[in-house]
């Protein structure tokens, strides 16, 4: 076994250890909440004691908590999540859209600030004190330290009721009914609702990324291995490139693990654009106390996170040759 | 014509407030061939010219005036593009610190072939065949050229540095101090092979250090600079010979050299000069012995010398000779001999023991090996040491980097907790102090670092820098203020009023280091360990720290752990030496006996490494081939076998003891020592080679 195989089962030890943490903890955070689904049915006396009996037994609520506990876990750890209580569908078939949905618009924002607010947080950086590096510092703090809905209802009030350019909520119109997936996010109209949320979401990460970026080129740029490369005739772009291939561990890792992250949705964005993301999802499975569904939702979140904490350390190992992947050392 | 002309150079930095002066005038010219060495002090300019001539100043930096002509081209008149071209294919550049100047995330290989591909146009497998070729020719693995820097040790990147300048067949070469921050060893084989390679190629080099002797030994002319001025230039004979400027002949002075342990080097008092405005008079003037009223007026022009290759910015050229004689004598730089430092000196009681001491660091192991119980690799820094220190005595530990100095010395002052082996401190076993009595100890053992950039918290100004540990010590306010005071003017720091609000950063580098020295002594302790305190500095200020601790042993009865890899300054200082290998004394005894005759073959070629500042006098160099073994997996028998030109069957079956050779005031754990013919027959030897190796024997 090479070390980077040693490396790698160690690290699939540790993401393994912490699902089953994470699952746990959401079982034990969900039966510790007061009361139950069914709770409201009961008090308002729609419900005989036979009846609730008899549907806590259907969702085997009456076996002992370290039984649940076991089904559950294997359920779960199958991908198998079960029936929403209240809504009576696969959980899945609930979950499945909504992630998409929330998948679709974050994703596509977060790679693309990635890349160009990384570049020019590079390029800022290596042309520091320049007007340009102020102007974006501030503009792009600004935006960060606004809280996202406040950003999103600006860019409501001034694209879509004053400018009317974008419509100001909604994934798609109320008339259109899309048939099949590339009918739902291939349109021409889904593209129109999208396009505000995008940017939002775009400026909102943009801060994160320049700034990294910008302060590991700042840091870098005095250094003696870039001196050596301009001694050897690289032009100033290459020499650039060399600083930000040098200041590129802090992005990667930030960005996987905002990757991970972004299967939370952003719930304020979700809620001012009417956006049907999972984070909303999640909100109202908490309140109706949904136990599969909320169960469900927390775990692949928390799976997200951890697969993308698992790919930031193989990345890091990948792109910093002198991470020891035998561990060796302290 | 020249290959290179520079004709008064003038260069300035601007700065937050007002610019510096960095260059004020400098002209020389290098033929073809010709290995051209430039020399100074730190602050002298001599890098900021090589920036200028490369084009690499740093954004601040601006040549003000002057020309900078190569094979009849202006560099300084090029665009950003002509320069590029010129640059590599024509002039070369080995910077300073080989550890950061490779870029980390790209393999060796790869770094070269770039400087290759940028100017040549050819595929990646020829540009990988010229790279393995590169390798091969600096002494380095050519299947390693995949490998990156940090696989690398530092000596092997300086080589790859090497390697590069050579990629495309220069004309020019500069290399940047090139070997500061490696040691002596390290240093010599770097140098061998930049004169070696160089010879070859026919290139010419320009070579910027510090160091008197490494021009000296490899620089047919050169330029001293001062102040951002010339202050002599013209053949090495001439101007190392025979200085005919003061400043020169300081600068030489102050050079220590390991033959004369009696000769105590003479250092030029003061600081470098302020060039916030640019000289108005000579450069050197305030801290000329020679200097008067004309010296303050005019800077003087370099002048011929008559009938040979030597110019001298001195308005007492004519004097030349009689200020060599004076200059020998610090009395003329006015600095105090005390006469009691001629080592013979009473020495105190034994205030610091040691016994077997052994620090060992376990590396790490994967949880299978742990439960097989497998037993864990140990990295052997320290491995069974016995010594003694007494009071008013300086013990020199020398040794290559990576051969645990630096960690005895930690282990010593107890920053480290020993893993075996006792530590008696002033008659009192270190158990005892560890068993809730640390501040006691620390309160009589003190340590000063390598770095006194770093080891200087930059928030804290002077006073509270050198007054903590007596807060830490539970001083009164009054005895504070009075004894940070006193400390100050103690180490040098005159008038301490002067000090006392500064903050680090404010401080050149030799105040920075006698501040952490007052630190180190405000508790006024009977035991210092210092880690390599001068490697940072100047050779004057060198001198100054040297000589401030050799006082301290003398007058106050400190005993002193002295590590350094520099055994020209540690012979200066110490009353006795001790040199380490692989975490053993390999040997130990007087300074004198050491120097003039070292036993074990690793001392000899110490010794050797270290350069010689007289052009006129040759020396033999003693390479050693290799690097350090592995402190994990260590040969049987003695580590410094597989590296010693004597080493016979016998040295590879049985570590030696420290009292295989030797005689009263000197002992070294070698079975065959320098200056004896090796006799095979008679040693301790026996057929089974022990797995483990013996612990050596305390002297």
């Amino acid at each position: 076994m090479s070390d980077f195989q040693r490396f790698l089962a160690k690290r699939i030890g540790i993401a393994i250890g912490l699902t089953l943490i994470a699952v746990t903890i959401i079982f034990v955070v969900l039966r510790m909440l007061p009361g139950s689904p069914f709770e409201s049915l009961i008090t308002a006396g729609n419900l005989t004691q036979g009846q609730v009996d008899e549907i806590m037994a259907l969702y085997g609520l009456d076996k002992p908590i370290w039984q649940q506990y076991l089904i559950y876990l294997r359920n779960i750890l199958t991908f198998q999540f079960g029936y929403s209580i209240l809504q009576s569908q696969p959980v899945w078939d609930i979950l499945a859209p909504k992630l998409a949905n929330t998948l679709i618009l974050l994703v596509p924002a977060l790679v693309t600030t990635a890349v160009v607010s990384t570049l020019l947080g590079m390029y800022v950086g290596w042309n520091r004190g320049s007007k340009a590096e102020t102007a974006s510092i501030i503009g792009t703090t600004f935006l960060r330290s606004t809280p996202v809905f406040i950003t999103a209802i600006f860019f409501v009030i001034i694209f879509s009721y004053t400018l009317d350019l974008v419509p100001a909520f909604g994934m798609r119109s109320i008339t259109a009914t899309p048939d099949g997936l590339l009918d739902t996010y291939m349109s021409m109209d889904f593209l129109h609702h999208y396009i505000l949320p995008f940017t939002v979401t775009v400026l909102f990460y943009s801060g994160d990324f320049l700034l990294l970026a910008r302060n590991g080129v700042v840091e870098k740029k005095g250094s003696e291995f870039l001196k050596l490369h301009r001694a050897k005739g690289l032009s100033e772009n290459e020499q650039l490139m060399r600083a930000g291939r040098n200041s590129m561990l802090p992005v990667i890792t930030y960005f996987a693990l905002r990757l991970g992250m972004i299967f939370q949705g952003l719930i304020l964005l979700e809620v001012v654009f009417a956006w049907p993301g999972i984070g909303r999802a999640l909100v109202l499975a908490i309140q109706q106390q949904d136990y599969p569904l909320v169960q469900a939702s927390v775990f692949i979140m928390a799976l997200a996170v951890i697969i993308m904490n698992l790919v930031a350390d193989v990345l890091y190992a990948y792109f910093d040759p002198t991470v020891s992947v035998s561990g060796g050392g302290a | 014509m020249s290959l290179l002309e520079i004709d008064d150079l003038h260069v300035t930095y601007s700065t937050g407030d007002g610019s510096v002066h960095a260059i004020n005038g400098v002209s020389f010219d290098i033929d073809e061939g010709v290995n051209y060495g430039l020399a100074g002090e730190s602050g002298s300019g001599k890098s900021t010219a090589a920036e200028a001539v490369l084009g690499l100043l740093p954004e601040n930096g601006t040549v003000e005036s002057g020309s900078v002509t190569f094979k009849g081209q202006d560099l300084l008149a090029l665009s950003e593009r002509e320069r590029r071209d010129v640059l590599w294919e024509d002039i070369a550049y080995i910077p300073q610190s080989a550890m950061d100047a490779l870029d980390p995330v790209m393999t060796t290989g790869a770094q070269i072939r770039q400087a290759i591909q940028t100017h040549r146009n050819v595929t990646k497998s020829k540009a990988r065949d010229r790279v393995q070729e590169l390798f091969d020719m600096v002494g380095l693995d050519p299947d390693r050229i995949d490998d990156y820097p940090h696989e690398f040790s530092g000596g092997m990147r300086q080589r790859v540095t090497i390697a590069m300048a050579l990629a495309l067949d220069p004309d020019l070469i500069i290399a940047d101090e090139p070997t500061t921050g490696l040691d002596v060893i390290v240093q010599d084989k770097i140098i061998d092979k930049i004169i070696e390679i160089q010879d070859r190629i026919d290139s010419s080099l320009l070579l910027i250090t510090h160091e008197v002797g490494v021009i000296a030994e490899t620089c047919d002319e050169l330029s001293i600079l001062y102040g951002g001025k010339v202050m002599e230039q013209g053949s090495v004979d001439n101007v190392l010979v025979n200085p005919t400027n003061p400043y020169t002949m300081g600068l030489k002075n102050s050079f220590p050299e390991i033959d004369n342990v009696d000769e105590d080097p003479v250092s030029i008092p003061g600081s470098p000069p302020d060039l916030s405005e640019p000289p108005t008079g000579c450069a050197f003037r305030d801290r000329c012995p020679f200097a008067d009223e004309e010296c303050y007026e005019s800077h003087p022009d370099l002048v011929d010398l008559p009938n040979r290759n030597h110019r001298s910015a001195c308005h007492y050229v004519d004097n030349a000779a009689q200020m060599r004689r004076d200059a020998g004598d610090p009395r003329t730089w006015g600095i105090e001999t005390d006469t009691a430092s001629d080592g013979d000196h009473e020495r105190g009681e034994v205030i610091l023991e040691t016994d077997g001491l052994e620090k060992w660091y376990t590396q790490s192991q994967s949880l299978l090996d742990r439960i097989r119980g497998d037993e864990p690799n140990h990295v052997r820094a320290v491995d069974g040491v016995s010594l003694s220190v007494r009071k008013s005595e300086v013990l020199g530990i020398a040794g290559e980097s990576g051969c645990g100095k630096s960690t005895l010395g930690e282990t010593v002052a107890l920053l480290e907790e020993p893993t075996g082996g006792s530590i008696t401190f002033d008659d009192t076993d270190i158990e005892e102090y560890q068993d809730g009595n640390m501040k006691a100890f620390r309160e009589k053992a003190q340590i000063i670092f390598q770095d006194p950039f770093d080891s200087l918290n930059p928030r804290q100004t002077v006073r509270r820098l050198v007054g903590e540990p007596l807060a830490i010590h539970d001083r009164d306010r009054d005895t504070r203020a009075r004894r940070v005071r006193e400390t100050l003017e103690r180490v040098g720091l005159t008038p301490a009023e002067k000090f006392l609000d500064q903050y680090p950063h404010e401080l050149s580098g030799g105040q920075r280091q006698r501040v952490a020295i007052a630190r180190a002594l405000v508790l006024e302790p009977d035991f210092l360990v210092c880690d390599e305190p001068a490697s940072m500095l100047d050779v004057s200020l060198k001198v100054n720290l040297l000589n401030l601790l050799r006082r301290l042993a003398d007058e106050e009865d400190i005993g002193i752990i002295y590590i350094s890899h520099d055994l020209a300054s540690l012979t200066q200082v110490s009353d006795r030496l001790a040199i380490m290998y692989l975490g053993r004394i390999i040997e130990q005894g007087d300074t004198e006996a050491i120097v003039e005759s070292p036993k074990h073959p690793y001392t000899e070629s110490l010794l050797r490494a270290a350069p010689e500042k007289d052009p006129s006098v040759s020396r033999d160099r003693v390479l050693l081939e290799g690097e350090p073994p592995n402190p994990v997996d260590l040969p049987s028998g003695c580590a410094f076998a597989p590296r010693c030109p004597k080493a016979q069957d016998e040295c590879y079956r049985e570590e030696p003891g420290l009292d295989a050779a030797g005689g009263p005031n000197q002992s070294a754990a070698c079975y065959f020592p320098v200056g004896e013919d090796p006799v095979a027959d008679d040693g301790p030897a026996t057929d089974d080679a022990g797995t483990g190796s013996t612990p050596q024997e305390s002297d």
